[in-house]
Protein backbone atom coordinates (compact mmCIF):
# COMPACT_ATOMS: atom_id res chain seq x y z
CA UNK A 1 0.00 0.00 0.00
CA UNK A 2 0.84 3.54 -0.37
CA UNK A 3 2.75 4.86 2.62
CA UNK A 4 0.92 7.89 4.68
CA UNK A 5 2.87 10.64 5.99
CA UNK A 6 4.52 10.39 9.33
CA UNK A 7 3.56 13.34 12.40
CA UNK A 8 5.70 11.71 14.99
CA UNK A 9 9.32 10.83 15.69
CA UNK A 10 11.04 9.34 18.44
CA UNK A 11 14.75 9.91 19.10
CA UNK A 12 16.16 7.55 21.10
CA UNK A 13 19.83 8.72 21.59
CA UNK A 14 21.04 6.74 23.81
CA UNK A 15 20.43 3.09 25.72
CA UNK A 16 22.30 4.35 28.85
CA UNK A 17 20.72 5.62 31.29
CA UNK A 18 21.41 6.72 35.22
CA UNK A 19 18.26 4.99 36.65
CA UNK A 20 17.41 1.25 36.73
CA UNK A 21 13.18 1.56 36.69
CA UNK A 22 11.85 -2.34 36.63
CA UNK A 23 9.62 -1.50 33.76
CA UNK A 24 11.72 0.16 31.41
CA UNK A 25 10.53 -0.23 27.43
CA UNK A 26 14.25 -0.60 26.62
CA UNK A 27 15.28 -3.96 25.09
CA UNK A 28 16.46 -6.47 27.79
CA UNK A 29 19.47 -7.45 25.15
CA UNK A 30 20.96 -5.02 23.02
CA UNK A 31 23.74 -4.48 20.04
CA UNK A 32 26.96 -3.37 21.38
CA UNK A 33 26.94 -0.91 18.26
CA UNK A 34 28.40 2.77 18.07
CA UNK A 35 25.77 4.66 18.91
CA UNK A 36 25.19 7.57 16.06
CA UNK A 37 27.37 10.40 15.93
CA UNK A 38 25.82 14.03 16.20
CA UNK A 39 26.49 14.15 12.70
CA UNK A 40 24.39 11.36 11.85
CA UNK A 41 21.44 12.49 14.23
CA UNK A 42 21.28 15.60 12.79
CA UNK A 43 20.99 13.86 8.95
CA UNK A 44 18.43 11.85 10.43
CA UNK A 45 16.09 14.83 11.64
CA UNK A 46 16.25 16.73 8.10
CA UNK A 47 15.15 13.82 6.53
CA UNK A 48 12.19 12.99 8.77
CA UNK A 49 11.00 16.76 8.28
CA UNK A 50 11.53 16.34 5.01
CA UNK A 51 9.16 13.62 5.39
CA UNK A 52 6.92 15.20 6.80
CA UNK A 53 7.20 14.94 10.60
CA UNK A 54 5.76 17.79 12.74
CA UNK A 55 7.54 16.52 16.40
CA UNK A 56 10.34 15.26 17.71
CA UNK A 57 10.42 13.75 21.22
CA UNK A 58 14.50 13.13 22.69
CA UNK A 59 14.18 9.87 24.34
CA UNK A 60 16.61 7.15 25.48
CA UNK A 61 17.70 5.60 27.96
CA UNK A 62 18.83 9.02 29.38
CA UNK A 63 19.21 11.25 26.65
CA UNK A 64 21.12 13.99 28.53
CA UNK A 65 23.91 11.96 28.88
CA UNK A 66 25.06 12.35 25.35
CA UNK A 67 26.78 15.97 25.57
CA UNK A 68 25.38 17.15 21.88
CA UNK A 69 21.62 17.28 23.12
CA UNK A 70 21.44 20.47 22.40
CA UNK A 71 22.84 21.00 19.17
CA UNK A 72 20.72 18.17 18.38
CA UNK A 73 17.31 19.94 19.86
CA UNK A 74 18.95 23.57 17.63
CA UNK A 75 19.02 21.54 14.55
CA UNK A 76 15.71 20.13 15.17
CA UNK A 77 14.10 23.35 15.85
CA UNK A 78 15.78 25.09 12.52
CA UNK A 79 13.65 21.84 10.76
CA UNK A 80 10.66 23.16 11.93
CA UNK A 81 10.27 20.29 14.84
CA UNK A 82 8.25 20.69 17.81
CA UNK A 83 10.99 19.33 20.09
CA UNK A 84 10.07 17.66 23.64
CA UNK A 85 12.47 16.04 25.87
CA UNK A 86 11.79 13.02 27.92
CA UNK A 87 14.09 12.41 30.26
CA UNK A 88 14.56 11.58 33.77
CA UNK A 89 15.37 14.93 35.33
CA UNK A 90 18.83 13.52 36.24
CA UNK A 91 22.06 15.40 35.14
CA UNK A 92 19.71 18.53 34.44
CA UNK A 93 21.12 22.14 36.40
CA UNK A 94 20.62 25.54 35.29
CA UNK A 95 23.07 25.63 32.98
CA UNK A 96 21.32 22.57 30.89
CA UNK A 97 18.54 23.89 31.63
CA UNK A 98 19.30 27.17 30.01
CA UNK A 99 21.44 25.53 26.70
CA UNK A 100 18.27 23.34 26.40
CA UNK A 101 15.51 26.58 26.33
CA UNK A 102 18.03 28.48 24.59
CA UNK A 103 18.40 25.87 21.44
CA UNK A 104 14.77 26.30 21.24
CA UNK A 105 13.48 23.19 23.28
CA UNK A 106 9.79 23.23 23.43
CA UNK A 107 9.01 21.19 26.16
CA UNK A 108 9.84 18.54 29.02
CA UNK A 109 8.41 15.25 30.18
CA UNK A 110 10.14 14.23 33.22
CA UNK A 111 9.33 10.50 34.26
CA UNK A 112 8.73 10.28 38.60
CA UNK A 113 8.60 6.96 39.98
CA UNK A 114 6.29 8.18 43.21
CA UNK A 115 5.45 11.55 45.05
CA UNK A 116 6.66 9.82 48.18
CA UNK A 117 11.03 9.72 48.00
CA UNK A 118 12.08 6.49 49.83
CA UNK A 119 9.68 4.42 47.72
CA UNK A 120 10.31 6.76 43.95
CA UNK A 121 14.16 5.88 44.89
CA UNK A 122 13.76 2.26 45.35
CA UNK A 123 11.35 1.73 41.98
CA UNK A 124 14.57 3.81 40.21
CA UNK A 125 17.25 1.60 41.99
CA UNK A 126 19.25 5.44 42.55
CA UNK A 127 18.58 8.18 44.88
CA UNK A 128 16.99 10.38 42.01
CA UNK A 129 14.15 12.01 43.70
CA UNK A 130 15.35 14.95 44.98
CA UNK A 131 17.21 15.89 42.18
CA UNK A 132 14.10 15.36 40.00
CA UNK A 133 12.25 17.56 42.16
CA UNK A 134 15.10 20.02 41.65
CA UNK A 135 15.25 19.27 37.87
CA UNK A 136 11.61 20.39 37.79
CA UNK A 137 12.14 23.89 39.73
CA UNK A 138 15.45 24.25 37.16
CA UNK A 139 13.18 23.69 34.21
CA UNK A 140 10.09 25.93 35.22
CA UNK A 141 12.41 28.79 36.30
CA UNK A 142 13.95 28.63 32.86
CA UNK A 143 10.22 28.83 31.19
CA UNK A 144 10.10 25.64 29.62
CA UNK A 145 6.82 23.92 29.55
CA UNK A 146 6.38 20.66 31.95
CA UNK A 147 5.11 17.70 31.86
CA UNK A 148 4.95 15.11 34.62
CA UNK A 149 5.25 11.36 33.75
CA UNK A 150 4.53 8.53 36.14
CA UNK A 151 4.71 4.96 35.14
CA UNK A 152 1.83 3.36 37.33
CA UNK A 153 1.95 -0.31 38.67
CA UNK A 154 1.21 -2.40 41.81
CA UNK A 155 3.69 -0.46 44.09
CA UNK A 156 2.63 2.70 43.23
CA UNK A 157 -1.03 2.81 41.98
CA UNK A 158 -2.45 3.61 45.57
CA UNK A 159 -0.61 7.17 45.66
CA UNK A 160 -2.09 8.42 42.81
CA UNK A 161 -3.81 11.51 44.65
CA UNK A 162 -0.27 12.37 45.84
CA UNK A 163 1.09 12.38 42.14
CA UNK A 164 -1.59 14.69 40.90
CA UNK A 165 -0.93 16.79 44.19
CA UNK A 166 2.95 17.08 43.38
CA UNK A 167 2.08 17.84 39.59
CA UNK A 168 0.22 21.05 41.01
CA UNK A 169 3.02 21.48 43.38
CA UNK A 170 5.52 21.42 40.51
CA UNK A 171 3.24 23.74 38.24
CA UNK A 172 3.49 21.30 35.57
CA UNK A 173 1.09 22.09 33.00
CA UNK A 174 0.65 18.53 31.88
CA UNK A 175 0.60 15.03 33.70
CA UNK A 176 0.81 11.68 32.44
CA UNK A 177 -0.69 8.88 34.68
CA UNK A 178 0.58 5.55 32.44
CA UNK A 179 -0.26 2.39 33.67
CA UNK A 180 2.90 0.04 32.99
CA UNK A 181 2.66 -1.43 29.57
CA UNK A 182 4.16 -4.96 29.30
CA UNK A 183 7.09 -4.73 27.00
CA UNK A 184 10.78 -4.90 27.29
CA UNK A 185 11.90 -5.02 31.00
CA UNK A 186 8.65 -4.40 32.25
CA UNK A 187 7.59 -7.74 30.45
CA UNK A 188 10.29 -9.83 32.44
CA UNK A 189 8.75 -8.37 35.74
CA UNK A 190 4.98 -7.90 34.98
CA UNK A 191 4.37 -10.46 37.96
CA UNK A 192 5.70 -7.82 40.45
CA UNK A 193 4.17 -5.03 38.25
CA UNK A 194 0.29 -5.71 37.36
CA UNK A 195 -1.98 -3.58 39.99
CA UNK A 196 -4.88 -5.75 41.19
CA UNK A 197 -8.27 -5.26 39.76
CA UNK A 198 -9.27 -3.51 43.25
CA UNK A 199 -6.30 -1.14 42.23
CA UNK A 200 -7.42 -0.72 38.63
CA UNK A 201 -10.85 0.46 39.55
CA UNK A 202 -9.96 2.89 42.54
CA UNK A 203 -7.05 4.65 40.06
CA UNK A 204 -9.87 5.58 37.50
CA UNK A 205 -12.38 7.01 39.83
CA UNK A 206 -9.50 8.99 40.98
CA UNK A 207 -8.22 9.88 37.58
CA UNK A 208 -11.63 10.57 36.45
CA UNK A 209 -12.28 12.84 39.17
CA UNK A 210 -8.85 14.95 38.87
CA UNK A 211 -9.40 15.29 35.41
CA UNK A 212 -12.53 17.30 36.06
CA UNK A 213 -11.93 19.28 38.90
CA UNK A 214 -8.35 20.38 37.18
CA UNK A 215 -10.22 21.00 33.51
CA UNK A 216 -8.08 23.91 31.70
CA UNK A 217 -5.42 23.85 34.88
CA UNK A 218 -3.55 20.54 33.93
CA UNK A 219 -4.03 18.35 31.42
CA UNK A 220 -4.46 14.64 32.88
CA UNK A 221 -3.74 11.74 30.40
CA UNK A 222 -4.74 8.59 32.24
CA UNK A 223 -2.99 5.72 30.21
CA UNK A 224 -5.65 2.34 30.28
CA UNK A 225 -3.89 -0.80 31.92
CA UNK A 226 -4.80 -3.04 28.76
CA UNK A 227 -4.85 -6.08 29.80
CA UNK A 228 -7.77 -5.17 32.01
CA UNK A 229 -9.90 -3.68 28.92
CA UNK A 230 -11.68 -6.01 26.68
CA UNK A 231 -10.39 -4.28 23.11
CA UNK A 232 -7.30 -3.57 22.61
CA UNK A 233 -5.30 -0.17 22.60
CA UNK A 234 -5.22 1.07 18.75
CA UNK A 235 -1.45 1.04 19.04
CA UNK A 236 0.05 3.64 17.30
CA UNK A 237 -2.58 4.57 15.66
CA UNK A 238 -1.71 1.77 12.96
CA UNK A 239 1.70 0.75 12.02
CA UNK A 240 3.49 2.67 9.98
CA UNK A 241 1.03 4.96 9.80
CA UNK A 242 2.24 8.23 11.57
CA UNK A 243 5.11 7.23 14.03
CA UNK A 244 8.95 6.01 13.51
CA UNK A 245 11.46 5.45 15.95
CA UNK A 246 15.38 5.49 15.64
CA UNK A 247 17.01 3.77 17.94
CA UNK A 248 20.59 4.69 19.02
CA UNK A 249 22.62 2.59 16.83
CA UNK A 250 20.35 4.07 13.97
CA UNK A 251 17.66 0.70 13.56
CA UNK A 252 14.44 2.72 12.53
CA UNK A 253 11.45 0.47 14.05
CA UNK A 254 7.91 1.34 13.52
CA UNK A 255 7.28 0.75 17.35
CA UNK A 256 10.24 1.26 20.00
CA UNK A 257 9.41 -2.33 21.37
CA UNK A 258 9.23 -3.58 18.08
CA UNK A 259 13.07 -4.73 17.83
CA UNK A 260 12.96 -6.95 20.97
CA UNK A 261 9.42 -8.46 20.63
CA UNK A 262 9.05 -9.19 16.79
CA UNK A 263 12.29 -11.19 16.48
CA UNK A 264 11.88 -12.61 13.16
CA UNK A 265 11.48 -9.09 11.86
CA UNK A 266 14.18 -7.36 9.67
CA UNK A 267 14.80 -3.75 10.42
CA UNK A 268 16.88 -1.38 8.38
CA UNK A 269 19.47 1.13 9.43
CA UNK A 270 20.14 4.82 8.73
CA UNK A 271 23.56 4.26 8.20
CA UNK A 272 22.58 1.93 5.04
CA UNK A 273 19.57 3.78 3.97
CA UNK A 274 17.46 6.53 3.36
CA UNK A 275 14.41 7.13 5.92
CA UNK A 276 11.99 8.16 2.71
CA UNK A 277 13.53 4.52 1.67
CA UNK A 278 12.66 3.03 4.84
CA UNK A 279 9.30 4.36 5.68
CA UNK A 280 8.07 3.53 2.09
CA UNK A 281 9.43 0.71 1.03
CA UNK A 282 11.21 -1.55 3.88
CA UNK A 283 9.60 -4.38 4.23
CA UNK A 284 9.54 -3.96 8.28
CA UNK A 285 7.14 -0.90 7.80
CA UNK A 286 4.93 -2.49 4.89
CA UNK A 287 4.40 -5.66 7.14
CA UNK A 288 1.60 -4.44 9.37
CA UNK A 289 0.48 -1.46 7.30
CA UNK A 290 -3.42 -0.98 5.99
CA UNK A 291 -5.37 -4.06 6.93
CA UNK A 292 -4.71 -6.58 4.60
CA UNK A 293 -2.31 -8.35 6.75
CA UNK A 294 -5.04 -9.29 9.63
CA UNK A 295 -6.30 -12.69 10.23
CA UNK A 296 -9.24 -13.29 12.08
CA UNK A 297 -11.27 -12.39 14.05
CA UNK A 298 -9.40 -8.81 13.00
CA UNK A 299 -10.33 -8.93 9.27
CA UNK A 300 -14.57 -9.43 9.22
CA UNK A 301 -14.63 -7.00 12.61
CA UNK A 302 -16.17 -3.28 12.43
CA UNK A 303 -13.40 -2.32 14.69
CA UNK A 304 -10.44 -2.80 12.28
CA UNK A 305 -10.00 0.52 11.59
CA UNK A 306 -10.29 2.05 14.78
CA UNK A 307 -8.09 -0.22 16.89
CA UNK A 308 -6.25 -1.81 14.31
CA UNK A 309 -5.62 -5.06 15.32
CA UNK A 310 -4.16 -3.71 18.50
CA UNK A 311 -0.63 -4.31 19.32
CA UNK A 312 1.89 -6.00 17.07
CA UNK A 313 4.70 -5.93 19.72
CA UNK A 314 2.20 -7.56 22.27
CA UNK A 315 0.51 -10.24 19.59
CA UNK A 316 4.03 -11.39 19.37
CA UNK A 317 5.38 -11.48 23.37
CA UNK A 318 2.03 -13.51 24.40
CA UNK A 319 1.18 -15.66 21.49
CA UNK A 320 4.64 -15.83 19.28
CA UNK A 321 3.29 -14.62 16.25
CA UNK A 322 3.29 -10.83 15.39
CA UNK A 323 0.37 -10.74 12.89
CA UNK A 324 -2.35 -12.91 15.15
CA UNK A 325 -4.92 -10.62 16.96
CA UNK A 326 -3.67 -8.58 20.27
CA UNK A 327 -4.89 -11.30 22.58
CA UNK A 328 -6.16 -8.21 24.70
CA UNK A 329 -8.79 -8.49 22.71
CA UNK A 330 -11.88 -10.83 23.95
CA UNK A 331 -12.30 -11.87 20.67
CA UNK A 332 -9.34 -13.23 20.21
CA UNK A 333 -8.32 -17.16 20.29
CA UNK A 334 -6.14 -16.61 22.82
CA UNK A 335 -7.54 -14.39 25.26
CA UNK A 336 -7.45 -17.29 27.40
CA UNK A 337 -3.60 -16.67 28.46
CA UNK A 338 -4.25 -13.36 29.90
CA UNK A 339 -7.50 -14.33 31.59
CA UNK A 340 -5.34 -16.85 33.59
CA UNK A 341 -2.68 -14.66 34.30
CA UNK A 342 -5.09 -11.88 35.62
CA UNK A 343 -6.68 -14.44 37.78
CA UNK A 344 -3.07 -15.72 39.09
CA UNK A 345 -2.48 -12.10 40.27
CA UNK A 346 -5.74 -11.33 41.80
CA UNK A 347 -5.58 -14.65 43.76
CA UNK A 348 -5.42 -13.91 47.35
CA UNK A 349 -1.76 -16.25 47.26
CA UNK A 350 -0.55 -13.82 45.07
CA UNK A 351 1.97 -11.82 47.00
CA UNK A 352 3.99 -8.86 45.53
CA UNK A 353 7.25 -10.67 44.30
CA UNK A 354 10.57 -9.23 43.45
CA UNK A 355 11.19 -7.43 40.18
CA UNK A 356 14.64 -7.38 38.40
CA UNK A 357 15.97 -3.87 38.03
CA UNK A 358 16.99 -2.92 34.88
CA UNK A 359 20.68 -3.09 33.57
CA UNK A 360 22.54 -0.63 31.57
CA UNK A 361 24.02 -1.90 27.73
CA UNK A 362 27.40 -2.39 28.03
CA UNK A 363 29.91 -5.37 26.93
CA UNK A 364 30.53 -8.88 28.56
CA UNK A 365 27.13 -8.41 30.65
CA UNK A 366 25.34 -11.63 30.44
CA UNK A 367 21.51 -10.99 30.76
CA UNK A 368 20.15 -13.80 32.93
CA UNK A 369 17.63 -15.49 30.85
CA UNK A 370 13.64 -14.30 31.00
CA UNK A 371 11.44 -16.86 32.61
CA UNK A 372 8.48 -16.15 29.99
CA UNK A 373 6.45 -18.38 31.54
CA UNK A 374 6.30 -15.84 34.50
CA UNK A 375 3.38 -16.61 37.15
CA UNK A 376 2.50 -19.49 35.16
CA UNK B 1 -25.23 20.90 32.35
CA UNK B 2 -24.72 24.49 34.04
CA UNK B 3 -23.85 26.64 31.11
CA UNK B 4 -20.08 28.03 31.33
CA UNK B 5 -19.46 31.40 32.58
CA UNK B 6 -19.07 33.48 28.93
CA UNK B 7 -15.25 34.85 27.86
CA UNK B 8 -15.38 38.38 28.61
CA UNK B 9 -14.10 41.05 26.03
CA UNK B 10 -11.61 42.30 27.76
CA UNK B 11 -9.70 39.32 28.43
CA UNK B 12 -6.25 38.32 26.45
CA UNK B 13 -6.37 34.69 24.70
CA UNK B 14 -2.86 33.52 24.32
CA UNK B 15 -1.26 30.05 23.47
CA UNK B 16 -0.67 28.17 26.51
CA UNK B 17 2.91 27.12 27.34
CA UNK B 18 4.63 24.44 25.29
CA UNK B 19 1.81 25.11 22.61
CA UNK B 20 3.02 26.03 19.85
CA UNK B 21 1.15 27.27 16.10
CA UNK B 22 2.67 26.74 12.44
CA UNK B 23 1.89 25.82 8.91
CA UNK B 24 1.77 21.98 8.18
CA UNK B 25 4.31 22.25 5.11
CA UNK B 26 3.06 19.19 3.57
CA UNK B 27 -0.75 20.04 3.26
CA UNK B 28 -0.57 23.99 3.75
CA UNK B 29 -2.81 24.57 6.55
CA UNK B 30 -2.32 25.24 10.30
CA UNK B 31 -1.30 23.11 13.31
CA UNK B 32 -1.21 23.15 16.84
CA UNK B 33 1.72 21.25 18.24
CA UNK B 34 2.00 20.30 21.53
CA UNK B 35 3.51 17.67 23.83
CA UNK B 36 2.74 14.35 22.56
CA UNK B 37 -0.32 16.20 20.64
CA UNK B 38 -1.36 17.63 17.35
CA UNK B 39 -4.20 19.38 16.25
CA UNK B 40 -5.22 19.81 12.34
CA UNK B 41 -7.05 22.82 12.37
CA UNK B 42 -9.99 24.26 10.01
CA UNK B 43 -10.03 27.80 8.90
CA UNK B 44 -11.50 29.45 11.33
CA UNK B 45 -9.74 27.65 13.77
CA UNK B 46 -6.84 28.74 12.70
CA UNK B 47 -7.23 32.62 12.04
CA UNK B 48 -8.32 33.21 15.96
CA UNK B 49 -5.15 31.36 16.71
CA UNK B 50 -3.00 33.62 14.61
CA UNK B 51 -4.42 36.64 16.32
CA UNK B 52 -4.14 35.10 20.23
CA UNK B 53 -1.32 37.60 20.37
CA UNK B 54 -1.66 39.29 23.22
CA UNK B 55 -4.96 41.51 21.97
CA UNK B 56 -8.15 41.77 23.81
CA UNK B 57 -11.00 39.50 23.14
CA UNK B 58 -13.30 42.40 21.40
CA UNK B 59 -10.07 43.13 19.67
CA UNK B 60 -9.69 39.66 18.29
CA UNK B 61 -13.50 39.76 17.25
CA UNK B 62 -13.24 43.15 15.61
CA UNK B 63 -10.29 42.04 13.41
CA UNK B 64 -11.99 39.09 11.85
CA UNK B 65 -15.16 40.66 11.01
CA UNK B 66 -13.46 43.61 9.49
CA UNK B 67 -11.28 41.06 7.28
CA UNK B 68 -14.39 38.93 6.47
CA UNK B 69 -17.55 40.97 6.49
CA UNK B 70 -19.43 38.98 8.85
CA UNK B 71 -21.66 39.53 11.35
CA UNK B 72 -20.18 40.66 14.63
CA UNK B 73 -22.57 38.61 17.17
CA UNK B 74 -22.29 35.49 15.44
CA UNK B 75 -18.87 35.89 14.87
CA UNK B 76 -18.09 36.41 18.47
CA UNK B 77 -20.13 33.50 19.88
CA UNK B 78 -18.25 31.29 17.35
CA UNK B 79 -15.10 32.82 19.07
CA UNK B 80 -16.03 32.22 21.57
CA UNK B 81 -16.68 29.23 21.22
CA UNK B 82 -13.77 28.06 19.90
CA UNK B 83 -11.50 29.62 22.55
CA UNK B 84 -13.28 28.12 25.45
CA UNK B 85 -12.89 24.36 24.11
CA UNK B 86 -8.94 24.89 23.45
CA UNK B 87 -8.92 26.48 26.72
CA UNK B 88 -10.47 23.27 27.99
CA UNK B 89 -7.73 21.11 26.18
CA UNK B 90 -5.35 23.37 27.95
CA UNK B 91 -3.68 25.01 24.42
CA UNK B 92 -4.82 28.13 24.86
CA UNK B 93 -4.74 30.59 28.35
CA UNK B 94 -7.48 32.94 29.00
CA UNK B 95 -6.21 36.15 31.17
Amino acid sequence: MTAPRPYAFLAEVTYRCPLRCPYCSNPTRVRNDRELTTDEWCRVIREAAALGVLQIGFSGGEPLVRHDLGELVRDAREANLYTNLITSGVGLDENCAHELRDAGLDSVQMSFQSDEPDLADKIAGARAHQRKLDAAAEIRAAGISLSLNFVIHRHNIDRLPQMIELTEALGAERVELANVQFYGWAFLNRAALLPTQEQVARAREVATTAKARLAGEIDIFYVLPDYYETRPKPCLNGWGQRYLTVNPVGDVLPCQTASSAIPDLRFENVRARSLDWIWRESESFNRFRGTEWMPEPCRSCPQKEIDFGGCRCQAALLTGNAANTDPVCTLSPNRAYVDALLRDLNSSSSHARAWMPRVNPKKDVVQPEADYAGTG
Amino acid sequence: MPTEPQIADELHPRLAPGVRLQIDRTTGEGVLLFPEGILELNETAHEILTRCDGRTLSELVRALADEYDVDLSALAADVRETLADLQRRKLVEIA
